[in-house]
């Protein structure tokens, strides 16, 4: 099977410290389209839940007036969600508290160009 | 969210789908179109028609897969423009259910995936212990069929 066109991206954000995985997703399926995660990641799982969070958090930045939401970033007891959009895809990186997000934010924010293309 | 059913373990799973899935509709029936419980109808004519329609593909689907692959398709998603369709089997210790779900842009394929993937152990687990295999006579189908109908509609 050939690599997609994410494949570059996906693996240069988990090589990141303290990330655990990177997947992207279509946003209106919930579904995986690449991703590259460590074992133990509930890909599916994850991106389900995520893109569903990305969808609401993208409508209530719009009901709010505040124009189209950037980038969402969960943070949990033990780690950090963050998903960032551009069209129908989403980029979605799972990461340990450990990770250096801001870090994480410029590369994905980065990554976003690829989504486009 | 109005959950009715024609058994009582049906409900208590079929109800946590509903909950989380953000479905319109869902519907759990035995694979010759009888009803055991359903979400979002409103009218008795609707459910009969989508038990019909859903046991119906299964059926067609199943024929299909085995004549592709040599096993049935498990799983059969159609996305239409606002509202999706997903159908899978269930199978518990009473036998094999076909679940339908509709669903539109408050829910989404993965999250479907993912909450029925929950159904299916939750009503693998509700199922009580198999009865004495129960054939479903032509001369009975009616009968059963309106019964469960009217248990669904309060109308029993």
């Amino acid at each position: 099977m050939s690599a997609t066109p994410f494949a570059d991206v996906l693996a240069a954000l988990t090589r990141q410290r303290g990330v655990l995985g990177s997947m992207v997703v279509s946003e209106a399926d919930g579904i995986i389209v690449d991703s590259n995660l460590q074992i133990g990641v509930k890909g599916n799982v994850v991106a389900a839940l995520a893109a569903s969070l990305y969808r609401k958090a993208r409508l209530s930045a719009g009901a709010a007036g505040l124009g189209t939401a950037n980038f969402v970033q969960l943070e949990a007891e033990r780690g950090r969600v963050c998903a960032v959009g551009r069209g129908d895809l989403l980029l979605v990186t799972v990461a340990e508290s450990r990770a250096n997000v801001g870090l994480i934010r410029v590369e994905m924010l980065r990554a976003t160009q690829v989504l486009e293309t | 969210m109005t959950v009715a059913v024609v058994e009582n373990w049906v409900e208590e799973p079929l109800k946590r789908f509903v909950s989380d899935a953000r479905v319109r509709l869902a519907l759990l029936l035995h694979p010759s179109g009888q009803v055991l419980g359903q979400s979002g109808f409103t009218r008795a004519v609707d459910v009969m028609s989508a038990c019909a329609l859903a046991a119906a593909i299964h059926a067609s689907a199943g024929e299909l897969g085995r004549q592709l692959e040599g096993k049935p398709f498990h799983v059969l998603h159609h996305a239409g423009k606002e509202r999706q369709i997903f159908i899978a089997p269930a199978q518990t210790r009473r036998g094999l259910y076909i679940f339908l779900s509709v669903f539109d842009r408050e829910s989404s394929l993965g999250l479907v995936q993912l909450y029925y993937a929950e159904f299916e152990q939750r009503l693998a687990a509700a199922a009580p212990e198999l009865e004495p295999p129960q054939v479903v006579l032509a001369e009975n189908f009616e009968r059963d069929l309106n019964h469960n109908l009217a248990a669904l509609f309060g109308r029993a």
